[in-house]
């Protein structure tokens, strides 16, 4: 049991009430845990499709998803985390079901920048620049390499983590990981 | 621009990525070879910049919620309109099963 006074535990423990009400079938409780995590929750599924449209279906399917799977979390990881690894499956299969569809569009997204603290302004300005190719190289890089990217090199997860995500071996993701880096990596130096 | 350089180029970029060293067969290449060095610092500030992705949200479209919430209140519906055919469909297979077992009841002649 953590500090009752610590900002953080109070924020937990409120979430966990949350939860623990949604999962009885609160929906009011549900609303909130929805509001407090959709731009989560559309950010990855907006890095991981690249299309704004896509990405908003698949976070409605995604929080969909997660109502329905609700009971069944058990409060091992955290809230966010469990709603990633619903919004990456979503994601698969909205991808895997647009390929059988028609061919996938990609449209030139616009990501909204962190704010930039480099101290002089030209030290900024690179910063924004490789920010921008850095985007449209994610954007070029095949769907299964973009992924592993995002999700190793944005959010942090695990080799394990990603490959039980996606249904592959471990050694496919670092396989999968080392290219897309390589190929993210000549990106880049073909456009500096 | 090398064969070596080329082949050196995914390790340098995993080992920028994850702090680690270069693998060895491309470790002392990379440390006297300009082009590989300054592929490492490059991709250093690639991972450092894709690190810091993680802290920018996208704001969700503003009917996201409603969206979703409309779709919980239909799963609702749905269910609730699953309640009256379930039960008749329960009554008949329980109809049906005293029927059955009413007729394979031994009878005393």
């Amino acid at each position: 049991m953590g500090n009752p006074t610590d900002p953080g535990q109070v924020e937990r423990n409120r979430e966990q009430e949350l939860i623990a009400r949604a999962q009885k079938g609160d929906r009011s409780a549900f609303a909130v845990l929805l509001r407090e995590h959709q731009d989560e929750v559309y950010t990855l599924a907006r890095r991981l499709v690249g299309d704004p449209h896509m990405a908003s279906d698949v976070s409605q399917e995604a929080l969909i998803r997660a109502w329905r799977a609700l009971p069944r979390f058990r409060g091992d990881a955290r809230l966010s985390t469990w709603l990633y690894r619903i919004t990456v499956n979503t994601a698969w299969t909205h991808k895997e079901r647009a390929r059988k569809h028609q061919g996938t569009s990609i449209d030139e997204h616009l990501d909204i920048a962190a704010p930039v603290d480099a101290g002089h302004p030209e030290v900024a300005g690179e910063i924004l620049e490789l920010r921008g190719r850095l985007r449209l190289a994610l954007d070029r890089l095949p769907d299964p390499q973009r992924e592993v990217v995002v999700l190793k090199d944005i959010y942090g997860w695990s080799h394990a983590e990603i490959a039980e995500s996606m249904g592959i071996s471990v050694t496919a993701a670092k396989v999968r990981l080392h290219r897309a880096r390589a190929r993210l990596a000549k990106d880049l130096e073909e456009t500096a | 621009m090398s064969v070596v350089c080329e082949m050196a180029a995914p390790f340098v970029a995993n080992s920028a990525v994850d702090g680690e060293e270069v693998v060895r067969p491309f470790r002392s290449h990379t440390v006297t070879c300009l082009k590989c060095q300054a592929r490492h610092a490059a991709m250093t500030r690639t991972a450092r910049e894709l690190a810091a992705m993680e802290g920018v949200r996208m704001a969700a479209p503003a009917d996201l919620e409603w969206r979703v919430m409309a779709s919980l209140e239909g799963d609702l519906a749905i269910s609730r309109s699953w309640n009256r055919p379930m039960a008749w469909a329960a009554a008949f297979v329980s109809m049906a099963a005293a029927v059955v077992i009413w007729r394979l009841k031994p009878r005393r002649v």
